[in-house]
């Protein structure tokens, strides 16, 4: 979709344009200016890896760091929303397993989650929205991972080649692991 | 949504496809024929439909499931920030030993001509850093980095903890006005002022429940010194963030600002040197 193509490609040019004289200071304000653009969608899959909240933290700014690193080394520029998911799709993995390791791993609180559903005004229709939330939500929890990642960067608004970079599948494996998830939801809505 | 007529299956739009289409993953061609379809077939418009349904309902349960763990960005901003400061002084010592090397690795002549030119910079480099140290000092004793505490004892309105947090830093930082900023510049007895030598600063922030009054405002120099008004503006943030995030006490946050803030940036940054010296 048109709007999709100019949310991924809108903000880099200025930035890249700013930053390609290459003063180190340029490069620290626009690694800034793209954490506060990607910081939430980054931090939402992190914790959708199941780490907790302070170790996908940790991992945003790791991933940070390295993009401060990756443009210092004036590497490519080129797809930056794509490269940022995949290093902390990597970075969060590892972490995963040295918290598993080290038997640390928590699982998410639902219940925590449920009450911090957006307020409705209506009490009844407040509980329906809750309980489809948590429905969907225990469809996603038992879909295979791939598939998991696959609709978590979706939503985070990643195009099929740059969830294709992420996860190293091909387009067509995408879009079939896509419409694969999308049926299993759609059933447990009761379509 | 996924039966299938028999009798119109091969004209009918397969799954993958209406999903594709919906993100816009069709090539042209294809998308168009999609379209037409679509216009013509109430049964595959009604499967578009309940497609889109499931992709919202998807969407609002998982921004449901972690939005609310989020934690607020300005603490995690700033700390991110003193990093890249950090690893940026870094780089550059790095540069020197690159220079360096580069020397030892050149031939004969070189090997003389260049530490005299080496030499003939770092007299001139030392030269300007003495003056800029000089001024710097001289300067650091007409207004202070810190300010008068006879002057700028600090202001506070009664706060809770929700109320302050509850407002992102950025929002509550507004301008002071232009007679308060004079007469603060009087108080302080600097004449002249141009806008841009001076930030009237908060000494103890908004954002920690300091208020807009002259027992809370003094000039702050822009100037490169070490401890500046960016290096005070990191501490704020800090210091918010660790209120918000309920290590810290409000109150102890007010008062360790206030007495001395660089001693506080000292303490809640672990380090002698601001980490954003660099920038």
């Amino acid at each position: 979709m048109p709007r999709m193509d100019s949310l991924n490609e809108l903000p880099f040019p200025p930035l890249a344009a700013a930053a390609r004289e290459a003063e180190p200071s340029a490069i620290e304000r626009e690694v800034i200016a793209l954490y506060g653009q990607f910081r939430d969608p980054l931090l939402r899959y992190a914790l959708s890896l199941d780490l907790p909240v302070h170790d996908a933290e940790e991992v945003i700014q790791e991933v940070f760091l390295s993009l401060f690193r990756h443009l210092q080394l004036r590497r490519s520029r080129a797809h930056l929303r794509g490269w940022l998911f995949r290093v902390a799709h990597n970075l969060g993995l590892k972490q995963l397993y040295v918290n598993q390791r080290s038997n640390a791993k928590t699982t998410p609180d639902w219940a925590r989650a449920m009450e911090q559903l957006d307020p409705s005004p209506d009490p009844e229709e407040e509980l329906l929205s809750a309980q489809r939330h948590h429905r969907l939500q225990a469809v996603v929890q038992a879909l295979p991972e791939n598939d998991q990642h696959c609709l978590r960067l979706r939503a985070e608004g990643l195009r099929y080649r740059e969830i294709a970079a992420v996860l190293g599948m091909s387009l067509g494996a995408v879009s079939i692991s896509l419409t694969r998830s999308l049926a299993r939801l759609a059933r447990a809505d009761g379509r | 949504m996924l039966h299938k007529n028999p009798h119109l299956s091969m004209r009918h739009i397969s799954d993958e496809d209406l999903v594709r289409y919906a993100d816009g993953e069709l090539p042209s061609h294809r998308a168009a024929e999609v379209e037409t379809h679509l216009k013509a077939c109430w049964d595959c418009r009604a499967r578009m439909e309940d497609t889109q349904s499931t992709i919202t309902g998807f969407v609002r349960a998982h921004h449901a499931e972690f939005d609310g763990q989020l934690p607020p960005a300005a603490g995690p901003r700033a700390l991110l920030r003193a990093r890249l400061a950090q690893l940026d002084s870094e780089r550059r010592v790095e540069w020197w030993k690159r220079v360096l090397q580069f020397r030892f690795a050149l031939p004969g002549v070189a090997v003389v001509g260049l530490p005299l030119i080496a030499l003939a910079i770092g007299i001139l480099w030392f030269r300007h850093a003495t003056q800029r140290e000089w001024r710097s000092a001289t300067a650091l004793f007409d207004t202070g980095v810190a300010p008068n505490r006879g002057l700028t004892p600090g202001a506070t309105r009664e706060v809770t903890i929700s109320e302050v947090c509850s407002v992102p830093h950025e929002q509550v930082v507004g301008g002071v006005s232009d007679s308060l900023r004079q007469k603060v510049l009087q108080e302080y007895g600097i004449a002249n002022a141009r806008p841009e030598d001076y930030e009237i600063d908060y000494l103890i922030a908004p954002q920690l429940g300091g208020t807009e009054d002259i027992r809370n405002l003094w000039p702050e120099p822009y100037r490169d010194y070490v401890w500046n008004a960016r290096v005070k503006d990191a501490l704020e943030e800090r210091l918010h963030e660790l209120v918000c995030s309920g290590q810290l006490d409000l109150h102890k946050a007010q008062h360790d600002i206030a007495t001395d803030w660089i001693a506080a940036y000292k303490k809640y940054f672990h380090t002698n040197k601001p980490l954003s010296l660099s920038s």
